[in-house]
C-alpha cells in the first residue's frame, strides 16, 4: 500500500478531505476553519468545497455543539473543530446532554453522525484555559465514542472512521503531537476501526497503558529500559469509548504488572477507570499494583517551564516502571 | 396572508381539542395515581402551538419546550402515543421511556424532540436550518420556547448567526409572562421579547396568543420568509398559562383577579367554525383521547431492557 510521510494535523485534514469528497453530508463548521483553521488541518477545504460547506462562526462554542446536534439529527455529518478541549464545558449541555443523549432520551434507535474535535492537552505555553485535557468527560457521559489518536497514520484513519460512525464522536486532537511527522496510509479505504487499541511495542515484564501525548514518551521510556532488561509492553488504547478491554487484559494476564500513563490530571482521570477495571477483572492474574502516571492536580501553568514540570517525563514514566518491575 | 381554509381550521380544532382533553385528563391522572415526574399542564397555552404548527409543512423541523402536548398534536403525532407515554408504557412514542417531561418525537413529521435543559431548542434549531440552507430542501425550523428562556445564551449565539445567514429559522416565543412564579419583568430589559429582533436585524412579531388564527397567519408569513432565503422571524405569541407550573403547584404568587379577562384559546377558535361543527369535533377528540387513555393504561410496563436500549446505534 502506498504512504506519505506527514504530519499529524495535516492527516487528520487528510482524512476530512477523502471523506467530505466521498459524502455531501459532510459539513465542517468552527472558528476560522475557511480561512484554514487554526492548527492548520482545515487548509484548502474552503477552496475545494466551497464556503456552503466549510463555514466560519463567531465565538459560540454553545452553538456550534448545538448546531452540531441538530443537524446531526436531520442526518447531516457535521465536523466542529471546537478550538480547545477546555471549551467541551463551554458547550456541556451541547456536548453531554443533547449530542450523547436526544436518541436515547426520544427512543430512537437511528444513526446519528458528528465529529467534534477537541485538540488537548499542553503544546507550550496556552495556559491553564487552552491546555486541558477532558476526554475522562466523554467516558463518564454515556451516548458518545471518544478516540485520541498519538500518530499521523492513526489521526487520518480515525478521523475517517468516525465520519462512517453512526454515533457521535469526541475526536481529541493532541496539541501536543501537533507537527509529529509519521508514515500515514494515501489508500482512501484506509481506516482505523474505532474501538480497537494498537501495541506499538511487545514486552514480557510489564503493560504500559496509555494513549495520546503519552504514547512516545512511554515508547522512549521503553527503550531505556529495554537496556537496563526490563521489557515493556506498550499499548495506545487509541479510542476510550469503547476502550479495547480485551487488548489490555490480554496483555496484563500475560505480563502480570500494570501501569497507565497519560497526560490527563491524575486524579479521577482515565487511568483511575482502567487500574480500577485491571484489578477488579484480573486481580489473580497481578504480582503488583496497578500504578498511574497523571499529570499533576493542579491547574497547567501558563510559563512553559513549569508547564513541562506538571505533565509526565520520560523519565518520571521509566522510574515508575523500575518501581513497578521491583514489587 | 390567507386565512385558514374550513378544512384546516376544522383540523386545528380538533387537534386543539384532543390537546386539551389530555389537559383534562392529566389534571385528574396526576392527582389521582402514579405519575413519574412533573406535568407542566399547557391549558390556555393551546392557540400558540396550534397555530403555528398548522402554519408549517409537514416536513419542516419542530423543535418544542416542554409544557402541555400541543406542539407534538398539532404537528401530528397520534394522542396515543402521548398519553402512553406520559404514563411511562411500552405503547408511548419512547417506547417505554416516559413520564413527566416529554420526549416525543417522530422525526418523519418534523416532530424533532424536546430538550428539557430549556434553551437547548435555539442552536438544535439553528442545526436543522443550516442544514436545510446547504441542501437547499425548502424547509423551515422553528424553535418553540418560554419567555423566561430568553435570558439563555444560546438565545443569543444562535440568532446572531440564523440572522447573519438568513437560515430558515423561526424563534417561537410562548410569553405566559411567569418564569415558574417570577414574573418577566423582574429579569427582563425589555417589555416583550419581539423587542430582541431590533438587535439582530429582523422582524419581531407580537401575535394574540389566544387566536389560533392569529398565530397561525403570523407563522404562515415567517415561514414564507423563511422560504424565500429572507432569514428569521422572532415570533412572541402572548398567551396565558391557566395553571400552575407544575400540577399541584400551589400557585400563591399569582393575583386573584388574573384570569379577570380571559379568553379560552378553545372558546376563540370554536366561534370561527362554521355551523355547530364545534361541538361534534370537541366530543370526538375527547372520546379519543379517553380511548387512548384507557388502552395506555392497559398497555405494558417497561422492564429493566428498556434502560440499556438506544445508547448508540450499530449499523
Ligand atoms: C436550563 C434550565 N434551567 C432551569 C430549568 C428549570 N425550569 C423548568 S421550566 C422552568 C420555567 C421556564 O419558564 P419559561 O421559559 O417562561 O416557560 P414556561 O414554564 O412559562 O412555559 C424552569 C426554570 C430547566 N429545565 N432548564
Amino acid at each position: 500500500m502506498s504512504s506519505e510521510v506527514m504530519g499529524y494535523n495535516a492527516a487528520m485534514g487528510l482524512g476530512l478531505v477523502e471523506e467530505m469528497r466521498r459524502d455531501a453530508e459532510i459539513f465542517v463548521l468552527g472558528q476560522g476553519v475557511a480561512t484554514g483553521g487554526w492548527f492548520g488541518a482545515e487548509k484548502g477545504l474552503a477552496s475545494e468545497f466551497g464556503l456552503d460547506r466549510v463555514i466560519d462562526c463567531g465565538i459560540s462554542e454553545a452553538f456550534e455543539a448545538g448546531l452540531a446536534a441538530g443537524a446531526a439529527i436531520v442526518g447531516m455529518k457535521p465536523v466542529i473543530n471546537m478550538g480547545f478541549g477546555d471549551f467541551a464545558l463551554i458547550a456541556g449541555d451541547e456536548i453531554y446532554h443533547k449530542l450523547a443523549k436526544w436518541r436515547y432520551m426520544h427512543g430512537l434507535d437511528v444513526p446519528m453522525t458528528a465529529v467534534i474535535i477537541f485538540p488537548i492537552g499542553t503544546m507550550g505555553g496556552a495556559g491553564p484555559e487552552h491546555s486541558s485535557c477532558t476526554e475522562v468527560l466523554g467516558m463518564h457521559f454515556p451516548g458518545l465514542k471518544v478516540v485520541v489518536p498519538s500518530t499521523p497514520e492513526d489521526a487520518k484513519g480515525l478521523m475517517k472512521a468516525a465520519l462512517r460512525e453512526p454515533n457521535p464522536v469526541l475526536f481529541h486532537s493532541v496539541q501536543g503531537l501537533g507537527w509529529a511527522r509519521g508514515e500515514v496510509s494515501t489508500d482512501p479505504e484506509f481506516i482505523v476501526p474505532i474501538g480497537k487499541a494498537a501495541t506499538p511495542r511487545q514486552g514480557r515484564d510489564l503493560t504500559i497503558v496509555t494513549y495520546g501525548s503519552m504514547v512516545p514518551r512511554s515508547l522512549e521510556a521503553a527503550d531505556t529500559l529495554a537496556g537496563e532488561g526490563i521489557d515493556c509492553e506498550v499499548i495506545d488504547l487509541r479510542s476510550l469509548v469503547p476502550l479495547d478491554w480485551d487488548c489490555v487484559l490480554e496483555s496484563v494476564s500475560r505480563t502480570n504488572r500494570a501501569m497507565v500513563v497519560h497526560e490527563a490530571a491524575k486524579t479521577a482521570g482515565p487511568g483511575a477507570e482502567i487500574a480500577a477495571q485491571i484489578q477488579e477483572r484480573i486481580f489473580f492474574d497481578l504480582e503488583a499494583p496497578v500504578l498511574r502516571v497523571g499529570g499533576k492536580d493542579f491547574p497547567l501553568p501558563q510559563h512553559s517551564d513549569l508547564e513541562a514540570m506538571s505533565i509526565p517525563s520520560v523519565d518520571a514514566i521509566a522510574d515508575t516502571a523500575r518501581r513497578l518491575f521491583a514489587i | 396572508m390567507p386565512a385558514p381554509d374550513p378544512a384546516l381550521l376544522e383540523q386545528m380544532f380538533h387537534r386543539m381539542s384532543v390537546a386539551r382533553a389530555i389537559e383534562r385528563l392529566m389534571l385528574v391522572h396526576t392527582r389521582e395515581r402514579k405519575f413519574s415526574g412533573w406535568w407542566h399542564p399547557g391549558e390556555g397555552q393551546e392557540a400558540a402551538p396550534i397555530g403555528a404548527t398548522a402554519a408549517l409543512e409537514r416536513d419542516d423541523y419542530l423543535w418544542y419546550q416542554g409544557r402541555g402536548s400541543a406542539w407534538a398534536i398539532g404537528k401530528g403525532m397520534a394522542a396515543g402515543l402521548i398519553l402512553g407515554d406520559l404514563l411511562g408504557k411500552m405503547n408511548g412514542a419512547t417506547r417505554g421511556k416516559g413520564g413527566g417531561v416529554p420526549h416525543w418525537a417522530d422525526y418523519s413529521i418534523g416532530v424533532m424532540g424536546e430538550g428539557a435543559t430549556l434553551g437547548s431548542v435555539y442552536p438544535l434549531a439553528g442545526g436543522s436550518a443550516l442544514a436545510s440552507r446547504i441542501r437547499k430542501d425548502g424547509r423551515v425550523s422553528l424553535a418553540d420556547f418560554g419567555d423566561g428562556t430568553s435570558a439563555r445564551g444560546t438565545f443569543h449565539e444562535t440568532m446572531v448567526h440564523a440572522a447573519a445567514w438568513k437560515l430558515p429559522l423561526i424563534y417561537f416565543c410562548e410569553n405566559n409572562g411567569l418564569l415558574v412564579g417570577t414574573r418577566l419583568g423582574e429579569v427582563s430589559p425589555t417589555e416583550n421579547i419581539a423587542d430582541f429582533a431590533k438587535g439582530y436585524g429582523i422582524p419581531g412579531i407580537i401575535v394574540d396568543g389566544q387566536d389560533a388564527v392569529a398565530v397561525y397567519e403570523a407563522t404562515r408569513e415567517a415561514a414564507a420568509r423563511a422560504r424565500r432565503g429572507e432569514g428569521p422571524t422572532l415570533i412572541e405569541a402572548k398567551v396565558v398559562r391557566r395553571h400552575g407550573h407544575y400540577a399541584g403547584d400551589p400557585q400563591k404568587y399569582r393575583a386573584d383577579d388574573e384570569f379577570d379577562d380571559y379568553r379560552d384559546p378553545v372558546d376563540v377558535l370554536a366561534a370561527r367554525l362554521r355551523g355547530n361543527s364545534a361541538e361534534r369535533i370537541a366530543q370526538e377528540a375527547e372520546a379519543e383521547v379517553k380511548a387512548a387513555y384507557e388502552e395506555a393504561l392497559a398497555a405494558p410496563e417497561p422492564d429493566a431492557s428498556v434502560i440499556e436500549r438506544d445508547l448508540y446505534h450499530v449499523q
